[in-house]
C-alpha cells in the first residue's frame, strides 16, 4: 500500500499534459463522501475547449460521482467547479444545462412511446404562434432542428421514428442530439460504448471528433483503454476517488493507463485450450421463439457439453436474449425442444430448470439480475433461499430461511469477489455497476450448476474485474461445467470460447471452432455476410439496420476488435 | 475532508453560501429517513384537519383532545382494543399482497363473505362450541380466501390487474350477501335486514367479563404474528419481498409468481374472512346488513398497511393511529361538536400523502442510478 501510494503521488505529480487550449471547465480539489465511503478526494480536472478528455478508472473509482457533481446531480462536499473561469454552484441538472453542459447517461432517459424529434426538443420546444399564443409545439421546426443537428454532427437519425423501436445505438444518438439541441458546449458521455455494437462505437467516435473539432468539449467516461487511445486528446485516471494519472493521449501507452487504473499490470487471460468435452448439459433442437408477430429466434439448434465454453456472437437484438430467456424459461418457445442434463425441460418452470442444474448471469442487471431496493445479502440469496445453508430443501426447516446464513454467505461472496461495499446490508442499487455485477456473477457461479449461461458477463465492468471474471469462467469450465457465453465483444469470445456460434436475424448463421475463429470471420458473420443471400428480413427493424450498417463499416469494426 | 475555506484560496468566493449548503445537505439526509414520509403524512393530515375545524368555527385543540380522551378512556379500552384488532386484521388483508406490490381493494367483499360463511356454519350445525367456533372461523377463512384468490389467475392468465379485479368484484360479493341477509337468511318479522341471533354455543369465547374483546381478537393477533414470522423468516416471505421489489428479478430467480400471487391473495382474503367471522360471532351475535362495512375497517386497515409500507412489525403501530381516529371520532362528535366524518377526511389525507411517496421514491431511485 505504501509503495502504491507513493507511485500515485509520482503519477499525479507529472507535469500537466502539454495540450493547448483554454479551460472550459475546471474542477479544483473536488471531494465527495457518502457516509464512510470517500467517493472523490481532492480531484483536480481541467477540460480544455474543443478537446476530448477521457476520464478513466475502474468501477467504483469515482468517475460517475465526479461527473454527477459536474452535472449538478450531486453537490460536492469540498472544492470548486469553474465553468469558463467563473465559479459555479449547480442546484441541479437544469443549472448545469443552463451553463452549457450536457450529459448522456449510461441508462437512457427517453420517452419510448414518443418520436425522436419529441424527445430531442422536450423541455426546450420550438413553439408555433397561434390563437393561444405560443402554446403549441412546432413539430415541423422540431423535425427541421433535429435534421439540421443530425447533419451537422453526422448523427444518422430519423426524427419521426418512435424511440421505443430504435436500437441502443440510435437511442444514444437521440440523447446526444438532446444535449446538442440545448446548445451544450460541454458534453459528458458516461460509458457511451457499453451498449453499442462495434460499428456503432465507430460512428460514435466520428461524432465525438466532429463535435470536438466544432469547439465542443467532450468528456468521455470509460474504462476501455482502446477507446481512450482511439478518440481522446487527454486522459485523467482515477483510482479510489483520487487522480492517479494525467496524460496527453499521444504520449500515453496502454500499459501505462492500466497501471494508473489498477496499480498493477494486467495479464491477458488466454483460453488455455480445450480438454475433451463430456456429456451434453444443454441440447437445443429447432428452437423458435415468437414475439407475437414474427419469430425472433428461428430454428436454433445447439449443444453445450461439460468442459466447454460455447460462445454466441451477434449484434445486440438478433435473438440472443430471447434464446437465453427461452432456455431459462421466462418466455415460452413456439417450437422446438430444450433438454438440460438430458431431460426435456421445454415446458418446465424456471425453478425446475434451475433445480436441474442451470444458472444464468443476465444481460439486464438492474432490470432482471437484481432488485435495486434490496440489500446485497438479499440479492445474493435469491435462488439459494430454498437450499442449504440459507434454506432447507427437506426436513423440518423446509421453507424457512436462516438470516445468519444469508448474511454469512453474502460476506463470503463479497470477500471472494472483492465487492466494494460498506457491508452486506448495503442496498445493491447504491453499489457501482461493476460491483453490482460482481454480486450477480458471484451468486450465479456459487450454484455450481453444470450449465451456466453468461450473458454479457463483463458488461460495464472495469479491466481488473473483467480479468477476474474471465478467470472465474475458465475455472468454472475446468471444473467440468458447460458455459454458454453470449457476448457482443468479439475479443471476449476469442479469449474464452471453444466454439463460437454467430446469431443473425434470430438464426445461427455461422459456427467456428476456436482455431477457425478470427475477428474478421466473426465480424463478417455478425454483419449478416454469411446469410446475406438468405431470407433475412431482420428480427427487428433496428437490429437489421444496425447489422447492415455493420456490414458497410466492416473494416473499422475489425480494427476496434483487434485493439481490444 | 472538508477543508476550512480560508486555507483554500480558490474556495473563498463560495465560503458564504457553503454553510447553508451544509445545513441543506443535513436536512436532505434527514428527509431521506424512511420514517419521515409516514410521520409527515400524519402531521400534515392533523394540520389540515385543524384548518377545517377552525374554518368551521370550532376549536381544533378541544376536538383532538376529545379524540384522544375518548379513544384512550380506560372505560372504553375494551372497545378500543377490539377496533384496533379489526383494523389490524383488515390491514393484514391489504399488507400481504402489498408485500409483492399488489393492492387488495376487495377487503369489503372478503369481509362480508367471511361473516356470511361463519353465520351459516354457526347457526346451522348442531356441534359443541369447541368444534363449532373454530369450524366457523376456518370456513369463513376458506370461503373469503377463495374469493380473494380469484383475482390472482385473472391477473396471471388474463392480464386484469389485481387492484382492478378486487375493486370490481368486491361490490358483487357485498350485494349478494346483502340480498341473502334480506331474504333467504333474514330474520322473519324483523324490520332490520339481519339474521337471527346465533345460538349460545356459537358465540366467540369472552375474555373474562369484557364485553367487546373476545378470543377472536387473539386469533387476529396470532395471524399478525404468523405474517411477521413468515415475512421475515420463510422462503415464501422472501419471495414475496423479492417480487415486490422487482418482479422480473423474481421470475428470473425461479419464483413462481403466479402461484405466489394466488397464495398471497388467498391469505389476504382469508384474513379478511376471519375478521368477518369474529365480528358476527361477537355481540350482537348476528349478521346485520351493512354492519361489517359501515365502521370502515377495510379502508382504515388499508391505510394502516400503506402507512406501514406493508411491514408486518409496523402494522400494529400504524393501526393504533387509525383506531384512535376511528374510536375518538365518535367522542369528538359528542364533546366537541365536530362531525365524525372528519376522521375519514384525515385518513384520506394520510393516503394521499403516502401516494406522493411513490413519486418521491421514483425520483430517489433515478438519482441514485445517476
Amino acid at each position: 500500500m505504501v509503495s502504491r501510494a507513493s507511485d500515485d503521488a509520482a503519477d499525479a505529480a507529472r507535469p500537466p499534459a502539454p495540450v493547448e487550449g483554454v479551460a472550459a471547465v475546471e474542477l479544483i480539489g473536488v471531494g465527495k463522501r457518502f457516509g464512510s465511503v470517500v467517493a472523490n478526494d481532492g480531484v483536480d480536472l481541467v477540460l480544455r475547449r474543443g478537446t476530448v478528455h477521457a476520464v478513466m478508472g475502474e468501477n467504483g473509482a469515482g468517475k460517475s460521482t465526479l461527473m454527477s457533481m459536474l452535472f449538478g446531480l450531486l453537490e460536492p462536499d469540498s472544492g470548486e467547479i469553474r465553468v469558463d473561469g467563473r465559479p459555479v454552484r449547480f442546484g441541479g441538472p437544469l443549472d448545469a444545462i443552463a451553463a452549457g453542459l450536457g450529459m448522456v447517461h449510461q441508462h437512457f432517459r427517453l420517452f419510448d412511446t414518443m418520436s425522436v424529434a419529441d424527445n430531442v426538443v422536450y423541455g426546450a420546444e420550438p413553439r408555433r404562434r397561434g390563437i393561444l399564443g405560443r402554446a403549441f409545439v412546432d413539430r415541423r421546426a422540431a423535425d427541421a432542428r433535429v435534421r439540421e443537428l443530425a447533419a451537422r454532427y453526422g448523427l444518422d437519425t430519423d426524427p419521426a421514428a418512435v424511440v421505443g423501436s430504435l436500437s441502443a445505438g440510435a437511442r444514444q444518438r437521440v440523447e446526444i442530439l438532446k444535449a446538442l439541441h440545448r446548445d451544450a458546449r460541454i458534453l459528458i458521455l458516461d460509458e457511451p460504448t457499453a451498449v453499442l455494437t462495434p460499428s456503432e462505437v465507430d460512428s460514435l467516435f466520428a461524432v465525438i471528433r466532429r463535435a470536438a473539432d466544432a469547439g465542443t468539449t467532450v468528456v468521455l467516461v470509460t474504462h476501455k483503454i482502446h477507446e481512450v487511445l482511439a478518440v481522446s486528446d487527454e486522459v485523467t485516471v482515477l483510482r479510489d476517488g483520487r487522480v492517479t494519472g494525467r496524460f496527453a493521449t499521444r504520449d500515453a501507452t496502454g500499459p501505462e493507463l492500466v497501471r494508473a487504473m489498477t496499480g498493477r499490470a494486467i495479464a491477458e487471460v488466454k483460453n488455455p485450450g480445450t480438454g475433451t468435452p463430456g456429456d451434453a448439459v444443454l441440447e437445443v433442437e429447432g428452437l423458435s421463439v415468437s414475439d407475437g408477430r414474427r419469430d425472433v429466434v428461428r430454428d436454433v439448434s445447439l449443444a453445450v457439453r461439460r468442459g466447454e465454453i460455447v460462445g454466441i456472437a451477434g449484434v445486440s437484438g438478433n435473438g440472443q436474449h430471447e434464446l437465453v430467456a427461452a432456455v431459462l424459461g421466462t418466455i415460452d418457445a413456439s417450437a422446438g425442444r430444450i433438454r438440460l442434463m438430458g431431460s426435456d425441460v421445454t415446458r418446465s418452470t424456471v425453478r425446475d430448470r434451475r433445480a436441474a442444474g442451470l444458472a444464468v448471469i443476465p444481460e439486464d442487471r438492474r432490470g432482471e439480475g437484481s432488485a435495486v431496493t434490496m440489500t446485497v445479502a438479499e440479492n445474493a440469496a435469491l435462488g439459494h433461499h430454498r437450499s442449504a445453508p440459507i434454506g432447507a430443501s427437506t426436513g423440518i426447516r423446509r421453507g424457512w430461511m436462516s438470516l445468519k446464513a444469508e448474511r454469512s454467505q453474502a460476506r463470503q461472496l463479497i470477500g471472494d469477489y472483492d465487492v466494494r461495499t460498506s457491508g452486506e446490508q448495503q442496498l445493491i442499487g447504491s453499489l457501482s455497476g461493476g460491483n453490482a455485477q460482481k454480486v450477480v456473477v458471484a451468486r450465479e457461479l456459487s450454484h455450481g450448476a453444470p450449465l451456466l449461461i453468461a450473458e454479457q458477463p463483463t458488461q460495464g465492468v472495469d479491466v481488473g474485474a473483467i480479468e477476474a471474471i474471465h478467470g472465474r469462467l475458465l475455472d468454472y469450465r475446468a471444473a467440468g461445467n458447460g458455459i454458454l457465453l453470449v457476448s457482443h465483444e468479439i475479443s471476449e469470445l476469442l479469449a474464452l470460447a471453444d466454439r463460437v456460434l454467430v446469431m443473425y436475424g434470430g438464426a445461427i448463421v455461422a459456427s467456428f471452432s476456436a482455431a477457425e475463429a478470427t475477428t474478421e470471420r466473426i465480424g463478417a458473420a455478425m454483419a449478416g455476410a454469411a446469410a446475406a443471400d438468405g431470407p433475412v428480413d431482420g428480427v427487428r427493424a433496428g437490429a437489421a439496420t444496425d447489422a447492415v450498417a455493420a456490414g458497410a463499416a466492416a473494416d473499422p469494426v475489425i480494427d476496434q476488435g483487434d485493439r481490444a | 475532508m472538508t477543508a476550512p475555506p480560508e486555507t483554500t484560496p480558490g474556495a473563498a468566493p463560495v465560503a458564504g453560501p457553503r454553510a447553508p449548503g451544509a445545513g441543506r445537505r443535513l436536512a436532505a439526509a434527514a428527509l431521506r429517513h424512511p420514517a419521515v414520509v409516514p410521520i409527515g403524512a400524519v402531521v400534515l393530515a392533523l394540520l389540515i384537519g385543524a384548518v377545517i375545524i377552525l374554518a368551521a368555527g370550532l376549536d381544533p385543540i378541544a376536538a383532538y383532545t376529545a379524540v384522544i380522551q375518548n379513544s384512550l378512556d380506560p372505560g372504553q379500552l375494551d372497545y378500543t382494543f377490539s377496533v384496533w384488532a379489526f383494523i389490524c386484521g383488515m390491514a393484514l388483508a391489504a399488507a400481504i399482497p402489498l408485500r409483492m406490490g399488489e393492492f387488495n381493494l376487495g377487503g369489503n367483499g372478503q369481509l362480508v363473505l367471511g361473516g356470511l360463511t361463519a353465520t351459516v356454519i354457526a347457526s346451522s350445525l348442531p356441534l359443541p362450541s369447541i368444534v363449532l367456533i373454530p369450524l366457523a372461523v376456518i370456513g369463513a377463512a376458506i370461503v373469503a380466501g377463495a374469493f380473494g384468490a380469484i383475482s390472482a389467475p385473472l391477473a396471471t392468465r388474463f392480464g386484469i390487474p389485481i387492484i382492478i379485479s378486487t375493486l370490481l368484484l368486491s361490490p358483487v360479493a357485498v350485494a349478494v350477501v346483502s340480498f341473502l341477509v334480506r331474504f333467504p337468511l333474514g330474520e322473519a318479522g324483523s324490520a332490520v335486514a339481519q339474521t337471527t341471533r346465533l345460538p349460545e354455543g356459537a358465540r366467540m369465547w369472552a375474555l373474562g367479563d369484557l364485553s367487546y374483546s373476545n378470543a377472536g381478537l387473539i386469533i387476529i393477533v396470532l395471524m399478525m404474528v404468523v405474517f411477521w414470522v413468515v415475512d421475515s423468516r420463510s422462503a415464501v416471505g422472501f419471495e414475496l419481498r423479492v417480487v415486490g421489489a422487482n418482479r422480473r428479478f423474481g421470475a428470473y430467480g425461479g419464483v413462481r409468481v403466479g402461484r405466489l400471487s394466488l397464495g398471497a391473495m388467498a391469505a389476504a382474503g382469508a384474513a379478511a374472512g376471519v375478521v368477518g367471522a369474529v365480528i358476527v360471532m361477537s355481540s350482537p351475535f348476528r349478521l346485520i346488513d351493512g354492519a361489517l362495512i359501515s365502521p370502515g375497517y377495510t379502508f382504515a386497515g388499508l391505510a394502516a398497511a400503506l402507512l406501514a409500507g406493508g411491514r408486518p412489525a409496523l402494522i400494529p403501530v400504524t393501526a393504533i393511529l387509525f383506531t384512535v381516529l376511528q374510536v375518538g371520532g365518535a367522542g369528538m362528535e359528542r364533546s366537541a361538536d365536530v362531525p365524525r366524518q372528519l376522521s375519514d377526511v384525515l385518513q384520506g389525507v394520510v393516503i394521499v400523502v403516502l401516494a406522493l411517496r411513490t413519486v418521491l421514491d421514483q425520483r430517489r431511485t433515478e438519482r441514485s442510478s445517476a
